[in-house]
């Protein structure tokens, strides 16, 4: 199960106005549940494009999309998947695009220079683990994320990814195996 | 076959995820982790990620939920307008193929009677000395000629200025 899921219901069936006609949610509703999962995703989206900036656009295109869509939701966590799916769909499609190609090549400059506090050996393991991350395929990050970083059940990866929950097993130990090697080899460790 | 997975998988990330291990887990757990590569592997990329997000998570960089909702309401007004357009733009173009088919039968109606009015303007201007036309024309430019200029402008200057509108929407 996703990580904060345990949040009171949210209605989605309020009365829409005129200038939101076609939103699945009323504007509180969108912000309550914007303030609960909006920073989790951005990560989300960060680790896997390696870009700050874009991770941020996407965040806004996966709100967009997701209020739009005109689907209904058993609960929080149906809800959640959904919109992580979206945000990993247009992970993807970017990265196709050849237009987008040198922002998101996922080498990982750009979140490897995030601002810290932290002591240089914190920081050089950071810098490690981004480049461990950045070996990985794209599907690789986001698996090893939501299950390692989201806490995500394995059907839940499964159903935002788009793949077979049967399948998905010996995917996310190839990725976790391949993890652990670069992280062992990386010259600050990487081992807690 | 090789094992993926393990039973005490889920313990080794839990205890990495509440700050437990090594400390404050069982002995037989960390024993067991010695001896399991899969237990192994979770507990070298547990706590990297799990650092990571708290990281990301601290030095995130997104717009506050009113902007966001905001923009996504003017961009559903756009939209909205523009698919309202475009059923418009549909019956313009049915319009302009219903007109030109009305063009097409009225000629077809009037094919005879064209051809023969064609026929008798040939004739005609075959009869007509272009000679004398000349001092006829020098008098009229002399009398009208601010008029044919008007008129010169407009046929260039209108064209101009709806191409020139047009480019720009």
């Amino acid at each position: 199960m996703l990580r904060e899921t345990a949040f009171t219901d949210v209605r989605c069936d309020s009365a829409l106005d005129d200038a939101s006609a076609g939103f699945m949610m009323d504007e509180d509703t969108f912000r309550a549940f914007y303030e609960r999962t909006a920073r989790g995703l951005w990560a989300y989206l960060a680790r896997l494009t390696g870009d700050r900036q874009l991770a941020e656009d996407l965040l806004q295109e996966t709100f967009y999309r997701f209020l739009r869509a005109a689907a209904t939701y058993d609960n929080e966590t149906h809800r959640r998947n959904s919109l992580y799916r979206i945000a990993t769909n247009l992970a993807r499609d970017v990265r196709r695009r050849s237009l987008a190609r040198a922002a998101l090549v996922p080498a990982g400059d750009d979140i490897e220079r995030l601002p810290s506090g932290q002591d240089a050996g914190a920081t050089e393991r950071l810098a490690d683990f981004t480049r461990a991350m950045s070996r990985l395929k794209p599907r690789e990050r986001a698996m090893l994320w939501l299950a390692y970083a989201e806490g995500a059940s394995h059907r839940e990866i499964a159903d935002v990814l788009g793949l077979r929950p049967t399948s998905l097993k010996p995917m996310l130990f190839r990725a976790r195996r391949k993890l652990a090697e670069l992280l062992g080899s990386a010259p600050h460790g990487g081992k807690v | 076959m090789k094992p993926i997975d393990c039973e005490l998988e889920s313990e080794v990330l839990a205890a990495v995820l509440q700050d437990r291990w090594p400390e404050r887990v069982d002995a037989s757990l960390r024993e067991h982790v010695a001896a399991c590569a899969i237990c192994a592997d979770v507990l070298a990329i547990a706590g990297a990620i799990d650092n990571d997000r708290e990281q990301l998570r601290a030095h995130a960089a997104f717009p506050d939920s009113g902007r966001v909702w905001w923009l996504a309401q003017m961009r559903a007004r756009r939209e909205a307008a523009q698919t309202a357009g475009r059923p418009i733009t549909a019956a313009q173009v049915i319009a302009f193929a219903c007109a030109m088919g009305l063009l097409g039968a009225c000629f077809g109606a009037t094919s005879a009677w064209f051809q023969s009015a064609l026929r008798r303007t040939t004739s005609s201007l075959a009869t007509i000395r272009f000679q004398t036309l000349i001092p006829f024309a020098g008098t009229f430019i002399a009398q009208h000629g601010a008029l044919l200029l008007g008129m010169a402008a407009i046929l260039l200057v209108v064209p101009a200025a709806v191409f020139l509108t047009m480019l720009r929407e």
